[in-house]
Formats: structure tokens, C-alpha cells, sequence
């Protein structure tokens, strides 16, 4: 038989909900854990830590349920509170460790520099840890756009609603993420070629 | 096309539709620049195995756990089984049900100022330990309780002892409270104070059980003093002792209309 309180809707949980009822918040959190934690998880790339922030974003939400009118979608109102979450324990803790950013000397709009040589260009497969590691580099911003568009697979305007950003400014900061990363990735490829 | 302006309108063509005037350009220079070539496809991989790290993993059930305890400790569901109206913290038109407690606790310091200013003294030849309740005109407050009808004799203290008996009852802030004072006989509540109580049911027990401890606490303290008033009606003393037993009935009110909302 099925779990009761799997068949009632996002809507009604989130009215149910408002009413104080718990088994609506579990609904809830149920329906949206997976991705929250996966947001939090690429930013900050520590499960324990991930957990931490996610649960703090869900008690933020459930805390506030009552002033949820349904202007935007439930779930850009849960992401722009995780995200607030995310980047609220992201500058708390300082910017990431030194990247590759602070030596480049380009202008963003010059041709890329290249590292490496075209032996190690990017194209045929990317590990998937230095993936991560590359994005752990990126600065809060392009990181957050670059997670919530190309992992989580966000379109630019919910982007724009969590983030709280253009449209526009939402596909430029994901380009540069992009860009970045790819800088970031074949400097570590040319990195381990030297180291053999 | 140069490689700045493949670069330029790079972005278009990985996410959106590519205008078509330009497609055809585009992809020419592509297929004679390996650089701009490498960079698409390099900008597309990347994009393609971001994806792969989308999680299929779930957050350990503690983490519900945790948020179901932090919602119970902080009132915002109500416990199983329980009846009776719902005051959640959250939309308007909730907060209103609980609202009523800010006037009321204005009310009660403004009834308790009245009846510590305007009590007429009592009749000298008995003194009986059944006072009759003095009613404010002009406020909504709740009749000051009844004293409870003693066919023993209690001795009535001293407002010295009052307000050291004031002073050893914990402060009656948040819910670590100091124990009740017991009376003898238990007034039933006001309509104010039923309603007070119906508010704060829907807090978690311990939560409860420490407001309903302190009602019961500062409705003693407000019938003691008033009885050692209305034997003592020119000690200003025990005037003052009335008005900070009011005032501390206002205060917990408020406290929990701080809580609820």
C-alpha cells in the first residue's frame, strides 16, 4: 500500500505544512533533498559539511513557510535560500585557496592562454575528482551559476531568480566558469605530466 | 570569422539556438582553427561531465532527524494527536490569533496600575480572606482572581516577603523557570488566561508545562499581594507589589507571543 503521505502533492504538503503538520515538512523534504544536498555537496565538496548546510537550508525554509505566497516555484525559493546558506558559510570561511586566476595576466575578452602543451588538450575525458577540484577553485560566484546551470541543470532565468541576477549576467558568468575550468583542468594535467 | 568573435558569440552556440546567419561561419572556422575547434569542444565536455556529478546520493537520515527535532523544539509542528486550534508562526493570518496577547499584556499592566491606584479601602470592621474582585471600567485586563476562600487562617506576608519571594521565583524569561507557588486553591483560569494556555498547547510539552507553571506562579503572586493589600491599603509597598505582579503577568504574555510568533 502506498505510504500515505507520498500521494499528496507539493502544494498541498506545503499547506499542510503551514499548519504545522510534520509529516508535510518530511514531504517536503523528501521531495527536495537530493538536490539541495547535491548543491550544497559540489560547493562546498564535504559531505559532512553539505549536510550541515542543507539541513540549515531546510530549517530556514520550514521557518519561513508561512510567508510563502507562490510568487516563484517552491523549489527557486528553496534554492535561493540554500544558496544564501552556501555562500553566507563561503565567505565566513574566506575565499578558496589561491587559483590559477590570480596568475593569469589575460584580459577575460584576449584569446585563452594555453598551459601545456596540445598533446594534453582537455578533449577525450575529464576525471571526474579533478573536475571537482577545479571547481572548488572557481570564486563563489561563477562557481555558484556554473553548479546551479551545468550540474544541477537550472535554466539562466530560475538561475537569475535564485541568484538574484540578470538573465544575461547569468550565461557571462557561466561562460567565464567554463572558461576557467578549463584552465584549471589542463594546468593540472600539465602539472602531472611533469610529475610523470 | 576571427577567433575573437567565435569566442564572442561562443556561449549562444553552446546553450542556445545559434542565430543561423552566423551558423555557417561559425562552423567554417571552426573546421579550419584547431584552437577555437579545441575550445568548443573542451567548453562542451566540460559541460557534459559537470552533469555526471549531479548527486544521486542523499543526505544520511540524521539530517532529517536533526530538522525534525529543531522544528518540534521550536514549536513549529504540532505534536501527534494533539487538538485544538493550531497557532503555527507563520502566515499573518495565524500570527493574528496570537496578537491578541500583546494588547492584553499592555492591558494587564494598565488594570494593574488602576486597581493599585484606585482600590477603595475596605470596609475596617471585617476582614474577611474572601476580598471581592475589583474590576477595572476602563480595560479589557482580567479581573484580578479570586482569593481563595480560607476557612483556615493563612498568614498574609509581609511585601517584604513578597518581594523576596518574587526575587528567589527564577526570572521569568524563556522557559527555565523557578517552581511554582503552590496555592491552596487553584482559581479557575480567566478567559484571558484560558486563552493563553490554549496558545501556548501547541508549543512542545516542556515548553508548555514551564508557561502554564509560570501563570500559575504570577496569578498566585497577583492574588497574595492584592489580599495584603486590601488589609494594608495605604502601604505603598504593597501597591508597588501588585504592579510588578501585573507587570510580570504582561511580561510573560509577551514572552510568549515573542515565542509563537
Amino acid at each position: 500500500m502506498t505510504d500515505p503521505k507520498q500521494r499528496i502533492t507539493e502544494s498541498e504538503a506545503i499547506e499542510q505544512a503551514k499548519q504545522g503538520q510534520e509529516a508535510a515538512f518530511e514531504v517536503l523534504y523528501h521531495l527536495h533533498k537530493r538536490r539541495v544536498y547535491s548543491l550544497c555537496l559540489r560547493m562546498v565538496s564535504n559531505p559532512a559539511q553539505a549536510e550541515d548546510l542543507a539541513q540549515e537550508a531546510f530549517l530556514q525554509l520550514f521557518r519561513k513557510i508561512g510567508t510563502f505566497r507562490g510568487e516563484s516555484a517552491f523549489s527557486t525559493w528553496l534554492h535561493r535560500m540554500t544558496v544564501n546558506v552556501v555562500l553566507m558559510q563561503l565567505r565566513k570561511k574566506g575565499l578558496p585557496v589561491v587559483s590559477l586566476e590570480e596568475t593569469l595576466e589575460a584580459d577575460d575578452e584576449a584569446p585563452r592562454k594555453e598551459f601545456g602543451t596540445k598533446d594534453l588538450k582537455l578533449t577525450g575525458s575529464i576525471d571526474r575528482l579533478q573536475l571537482q577540484r577545479a571547481i572548488d577553485r572557481l570564486p563563489p560566484g561563477y562557481r555558484t551559476v556554473f553548479v546551479l546551470h551545468d550540474v544541477e541543470g537550472f535554466e539562466h532565468n530560475e538561475i537569475a531568480q535564485i541568484v538574484g541576477c540578470s538573465i544575461g549576467n547569468s550565461k557571462s558568468q557561466l561562460h567565464k566558469a567554463r572558461l576557467k575550468l578549463r584552465d584549471y583542468l589542463k594546468f593540472m594535467r600539465a602539472e602531472k605530466a611533469k610529475t610523470g | 570569422m576571427t577567433c575573437s568573435e567565435v569566442q564572442r558569440v561562443l556561449p549562444e552556440f553552446l546553450d542556445d539556438a545559434p542565430d543561423v546567419r552566423i551558423q555557417t561561419d561559425f562552423e567554417a572556422h571552426l573546421k579550419s582553427c584547431p584552437d577555437c575547434s579545441d575550445l568548443v569542444s573542451d567548453l562542451k565536455l566540460i559541460s557534459s561531465e559537470a552533469r555526471q556529478l549531479a548527486t544521486s546520493e542523499e543526505p544520511a537520515p540524521r539530517v532529517w532527524a536533526r530538522i525534525a527535532a529543531e522544528l518540534r523544539a521550536e514549536g513549529l509542528v504540532r505534536e501527534p494527536g494533539s487538538t485544538g486550534p493550531m497557532l503555527v508562526p507563520t502566515s499573518p493570518g495565524r500570527r493574528w490569533s496570537a496578537l491578541w496577547l500583546a494588547p492584553v499584556a499592555a492591558a494587564l499592566v494598565a488594570a494593574g496600575s488602576y486597581v493599585v491606584n484606585h482600590r477603595p479601602t475596605p470596609p475596617v470592621a471585617t476582614q474577611q480572606a474572601t476580598a471581592t474582585p475589583v474590576t477595572s471600567p476602563a480595560v479589557t485586563a482580567p479581573a484580578p482572581e479570586t482569593p481563595a476562600v480560607a476557612s483556615h487562617s493563612v498568614p498574609t506576608p509581609a511585601p517584604q516577603q513578597l518581594a523576596e519571594k518574587s526575587a528567589k521565583r527564577t526570572d521569568i524569561v524563556g522557559p527555565s523557570a523557578g517552581p511554582a507557588i503552590a496555592s491552596a486553591v487553584e482559581p479557575e483560569p480567566s478567559a484571558e488566561d484560558q486563552q493563553f494556555l490554549r496558545a501556548v498547547s501547541t508549543l512542545a510539552p516542556s515548553t508548555r508545562a514551564t508557561y502554564e507553571s509560570q501563570l500559575q506562579a504570577v496569578n498566585a503572586d497577583i492574588r497574595e499581594s492584592q489580599a495584603y493589600l486590601d488589609r494594608n491599603p495605604g502601604d505603598p509597598d504593597a501597591r508597588q507589589h501588585l504592579m510588578d505582579a501585573y507587570q510580570q503577568k504582561a511580561l510573560l504574555y509577551q514572552i510568549a507571543l515573542d515565542r509563537i510568533q
